[in-house]
């Protein structure tokens, strides 16, 4: 099977501060990635180069084949959608205006929006349960709903693979089950995922591989099992034991019982 | 019709619609203030509010913040410097009606805006941020030096009249040819901003967003500063510097219609050559036989309403 994207090599540098260094990666069609790591690791840049909104400083990054830098923002966001932590709109859009912005990839000049279009949107604003939310203000939606819309919108693309950057954040406990379900619901449609995330413990059942970033390593791939390890994060999250939180003592216990 | 009719010379409404319709019917007195005075004016406050109102959702749209006006990047400063580089240095020539002010007005304005976005431009990228700053010190920088002129001019004061009045927006007695060239430019100007409108939209989500949606966004920033300037720049060509025009209609037309770019944009030629027109047909007959600049018009009229507007909306400035 081919990867839908494939890094070689990558590298990526803010000014003289090293972000990624060698990543080697793919991603394929029935993936479901969480990227982990400390806070300034590096997930929300590895996102934005798997999106293309930015080019890495060495290496390669190929989207079905093809060099990222080779391809139009227009061709990379009909396969590839991007779901932004924050959103900030100055004019009141209804929910509906702001989903219709997911056709900007497939209108041709002067052509409005067509069946094909509405038809796009209105699947995914059922799928992510919007659609009875399409004329309320985007501004005036609490977190929660503002969260599926923006998801609603990257749907509508189309997309072979969702990039969410922090989905939870924000989120009520009652709402982050929500997300996970439908980060669920989403996999079974066939959507490959890839989504940067906090809460560790939301990880395990929904996704089908961890990505660890950590300042100065390597990043570590692997199943769920394999990374989500106390030993492995203390490390990557550069937390002593005596720190060491309780989600993690929760998750050595149930290894151990596990064992 | 109704603003033909009115002014300092009173013509029947009436006899109006027939002379048009059917000739004859007037004096000739009537018909020559009515073909060479009136509906050239007429036509030329149309064109003039309509372009504001365009340019002034455009640049909106851009900067993503409706406090935009059709002159925030800097335009202003350049044709105020123009002007009264025309008025007071520059032997009076003309060029299909346009009088030496007017020329270097719009040479002016747009050239202080290939310098604001000269300036803005960082490694390959203008951030919007250092386009709206860029442009505010430019037109103040622009818009101040012209004092320099105003020293050397020779005629006691009578320079300073004409400029005063041109910079607080007066719509002449523009000429047929005149208004046959801002005509083509107001319509080539609408028909660029048809695919531009729907980018707009895009666009409100932010710039790195619309990146994300497949947006070209330096190429649409380029296409709103062209088409938006030179909108911009036909209007001051022809009516002087208009306030809150460009900045009123759009505000107001999204209260009623929403911020749909594309809803807005016919929306906004319409309702800008509207307003203008009743606007300057007040100001030439309020005190008639002497004429207020429409300039002090709709900045008497607009200020107090906008202001209304931002006290009494639910939604308040981002309406």
């Amino acid at each position: 099977m081919k990867p839908l994207i494939e890094f070689a090599q990558v590298g990526f540098a803010y000014g003289d501060r090293n972000i990624l260094t060698d990543v080697d990666a793919c991603v394929f069609e029935n993936q479901c990635i969480a990227v982990v790591g400390p806070n300034g690791a590096g997930k929300t840049t590895l996102l934005r180069l798997l999106a293309g909104a930015l080019a890495p400083a060495c290496g390669q990054v190929t989207l079905k084949g093809s060099d990222m830098r080779a391809l139009k923002h227009r061709e990379i966001a009909r396969s590839v959608a991007y779901v932004p932590q924050n959103v900030d709109v100055p004019f009141s859009f209804t929910v509906e205006q702001f989903v219709e912005q997911s056709r900007t990839p497939f209108l041709k000049m002067f052509a409005g929006l067509c069946s094909a279009d509405y038809e796009a949107m209105r699947r995914a604003m059922e799928l992510t349960d919007t659609w009875s939310l399409r004329s309320r203000v985007f501004n005036e939606l609490s977190g929660g709903e503002r969260q599926r819309v923006k998801i609603a919108l990257g749907l509508a693309q189309q997309p072979q693979l969702l990039l969410l950057d922090e989905p939870m954040q924000h989120l009520d406990m009652g709402r982050q089950f929500e997300m996970i379900d439908l980060i669920g619901l989403l996999r079974r449609e066939g959507i490959a995922i890839i989504a940067s995330m906090h809460d560790l413990a939301l990880i395990e059942g929904t996704f089908t591989s961890v990505w660890l970033l950590s300042p100065g390593e390597p990043m570590r791939q692997g199943s769920p099992a394999e990374i989500l390890r106390p030993e492995i994060l203390e490390i990557a999250f550069n937390c002593l034991p005596h720190h060491r939180p309780r989600l993690l003592e929760r998750m050595r216990d149930r290894m151990e019982h596990d064992l | 019709m109704i603003a033909a009719g009115m002014g300092a010379v009173r013509v029947p409404i009436w006899l109006v619609v027939n002379n048009i319709l059917h000739g004859g019917a007037l004096s000739e007195d009537q018909r020559i203030i009515l073909f060479s005075i009136r509906l050239p004016r007429i036509v030329a406050s149309l064109l003039v509010g309509g372009a504001l109102s365009v340019s002034g959702l455009l640049f909106q749209g851009l900067f993503r913040n409706p406090l935009a006006d059709p002159y925030v990047i800097g335009s202003s400063g350049g044709a105020v410097l123009g002007a009264s580089l025309g008025v007071f240095l520059l032997p009076p020539i003309s060029i299909a009606g346009f009088g030496t002010a007017a020329l270097l007005a719009f040479v002016g304005a747009l050239g202080s805006i290939t310098l604001v976005y000269w300036l803005a431009r960082v490694d390959g990228r203008t951030p919007v941020v250092a386009l709206l700053l860029a442009g505010f010190a430019v037109s103040t920088m622009l818009s101040y030096s012209s004092y320099f002129l105003e020293v050397l001019d020779h005629d006691f004061g009578s320079g300073m009249r004409v400029l005063a009045s041109w910079l607080h927006g007066t719509i002449a007695q523009p000429t047929w040819p005149q208004l046959a060239i801002v005509t083509a430019m107001l319509a080539i100007g609408l028909a660029a901003s048809v695919p531009l409108a729907r980018n707009l939209n895009t666009l409100a989500l932010g710039e790195e967003y619309a990146t994300h949606l497949g947006l070209s966004v330096q190429q649409t920033c380029i296409a709103v500063i062209v088409i938006g300037s030179i909108l911009t720049a036909a209007a001051v060509a022809l009516g002087g510097l208009i306030s809150f025009v460009g900045l009123i209609v759009p505000h107001i037309l999204r209260m009623v219609l929403g911020p749909d770019h594309v809803r807005l944009l016919p929306a906004a030629a319409l309702s800008g050559a509207l307003f203008l027109l009743v606007a300057d047909t007040v100001a030439r007959t309020a005190i008639a036989p002497a004429e207020l600049p429409v300039g002090v018009l709709t900045a008497l009229i607009g200020g107090p309403f906008f202001l209304y507007l931002l006290r009494n909306t639910r939604q308040g400035v981002m309406g």
